[in-house]
């Protein structure tokens, strides 16, 4: 493990933990995309696994990623499920070389610059928003 | 070599039912035991699909009631749940019982109630199928099936031009080949304009480019090959395969790659000792015209990239190079979830027989079926042969 990083340790539960989902929840309430890097492959994620989901390693550092990246693929989502309201954009965004999918406030193009604004909530699950 | 044969087969029509799941299951299972010519006391195990019932209708624990209800209780009951490849899934484990040793014959099938019909309307019907996306990860952003899978799509469409024309052909076929099937949900021709023209479910599907909601249930009589010769009209099992991939989708090393297709498809292949070439037709999961464009490339049918021209170019029609989805598919025969993978079955097993009257594929005696479940994160790969 490399260096721990304070921006990160403030969300973390102890330093044997690892990226929870309550504290991923937690630092994305405050606008912090918390993410892992997995020491032996490379791989970067933006959902908190007990190993990477790539090569299985467990040595998966938490990491914040950044707050503006590219979209990856998106869709217009005209037939929202029940608690949405259509239409609304869903996005895979690239941060860093981590993917995530997220909602996106306005409808893009592939290639987009998008940055995070804020965050959805249903069933208390907070879920990104870019625009 | 065999692994095991299909010997009975029997499937209700898909489309709105008002029956309960144990009357709807009978209406498959009882016809499949007739056609295999088998009663209790011949079939030895339960091996069944259901996907939502649990959330939907407040009905689990499946496995003995639908047992009872055909006149199988005391037998061994497994019930299946592995999203849209349920029923597949329990298909695969059936096969492996007969051809490892546990069972000589099993009743395997599924049943699923969908349509809001007879069921909850579709908002709450959308949420209770994503149930299936990550529930932390994918679900948050508002995301939906056919969102998913228009994710896949545009980016396909992005890195091959793949055209939204290309897709509606997909659908305008299987339209036209569900006509010529009296159990298909919807029996009624289409054209690219009408689905061009039809509206916007997520992009880049409009609402005829998605398979509907269904009711319907399908189920298959699996004999090991010891016992199959015993029966009148048996068809072999040659090959299965059964994969995996990354949840959630963000993290998948390609969009448009469909990985565990892939990967069942050539476990599959090897099992059954063919390749591409050598399948005759094909059933396969398309939930939505992108999704069946992307399979016919991970199934090695076509190139990467190749999938939408080949569609345009009537190369997967009923006389086509390779017919796909002769029974009109998921698209037009119909989406009973749980009971889609063996419906896949059900028209492999008939086709090779040669009893399905005018979408019969001439000299079909190598099918191969497709089931995916989730967001691409579950695909079995089954084959499928005349016997010899
Ligand atoms: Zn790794």
């Amino acid at each position: 493990m490399s260096e721990s990083d304070p921006a990160v340790d403030r969300f973390l539960e102890g330093s044997d933990a690892g990226l929870t989902h309550t504290a991923w929840k937690r630092a994305l309430r405050e606008d912090v995309l918390l993410g892992e890097a997995c020491a032996d492959c490379g791989h970067r994620s933006g959902a908190p696994r007990a190993a990477c989901v790539r090569c299985g390693s467990r040595e998966l550092e938490p990491i914040a990623l950044p707050t503006s990246g590219e979209v990856i693929t998106e869709t217009t989502i005209a037939v929202p499920p029940e608690g949405f309201d259509g239409p609304h954009t869903v996005a895979i965004v690239e941060l860093d070389a981590a993917r995530i999918m997220a909602g996106v406030e306005e409808s893009v193009d592939i290639g987009d610059s998008v940055e995070l604004v804020g965050v959805l909530e249903r069933d208390d699950e907070p879920g990104p928003l870019f625009g | 070599m065999p692994r095991a044969s299909v010997v009975g087969a029997g499937m209700t029509e898909f489309g709105p039912h008002d029956k309960t799941l144990s009357e709807l299951f009978a209406e498959a299972a009882l016809p499949a035991m007739a056609d295999a010519g088998v009663e209790r006391g011949d079939v030895d195990a339960l091996f069944v699909g259901n996907t939502l019932g649990g959330t939907t209708e407040n009905d689990t624990h499946l496995g003995p009631k639908l047992a009872s209800h055909v006149g199988l209780a005391g037998v061994p009951t497994q019930r299946f749940e592995d999203a849209c490849a349920t029923s597949s899934n329990a298909f695969k484990h059936a096969v492996r019982a007969v051809e490892s040793g546990p069972h000589d014959v099993v009743l395997v099938g599924g049943v699923e109630r969908c349509t809001p019909e007879t069921g909850l309307d579709t908002p709450e019907m959308t949420k209770a199928f994503v149930s299936a996306a990550d529930r932390q990860y994918e679900q948050p952003a508002g995301i939906t099936f056919p969102g998913v899978f228009g994710l896949l799509t545009k980016r396909h469409m992005h890195e091959y031009g793949t055209t939204e024309e290309q897709l509606a052909r997909v659908a305008v076929k299987n339209h036209a080949n569900g006509t010529l099937n009296p159990r298909a949900h919807f029996g009624k021709e289409t054209d690219v304009e009408s689905v061009l023209d039809s509206p916007l479910v997520a992009d880049p599907f409009r609402l005829m480019d998605c398979c509907p909601f269904s009711d319907g249930a399908s189920a298959v009589v699996v004999a090991s090959e010891a016992f199959a010769d015993s029966f009148d009209a048996p068809v072999d099992v040659t090959g299965i395969g059964h994969a995996t991939d990354i949840v959630p989708i963000a993290d998948k090393e390609r969009l448009t790659a469909t990985h565990s297709a892939r990967e069942a498809a050539s476990q599959a292949y090897e099992e059954a000792e063919i390749g591409a070439d050598d399948v005759d037709f094909c059933e396969l999961h398309d939930c939505f015209t992108g999704a069946e464009v992307l399979a016919t490339e991970a199934l090695g049918f076509f190139a990467d990239g190749e999938g939408g021209p080949a569609a345009e170019a009537g190369r997967t029609e009923l006389d086509g190079e390779i017919p796909i989805n002769p029974s009109g598919g998921l698209k037009a025969k119909g989406h009973p979830i749980g009971a889609t993978g063996t419906a896949q079955i059900v028209e492999l097993t008939e086709q090779i027989r040669g009893e399905v009257g005018s979408r019969q594929v001439p000299e079909a005696t190598t099918g191969l079926a497709h089931n995916l479940g989730g967001d691409t994160a579950t695909t079995l790969v089954t084959v499928m042969e005349a016997r010899t």
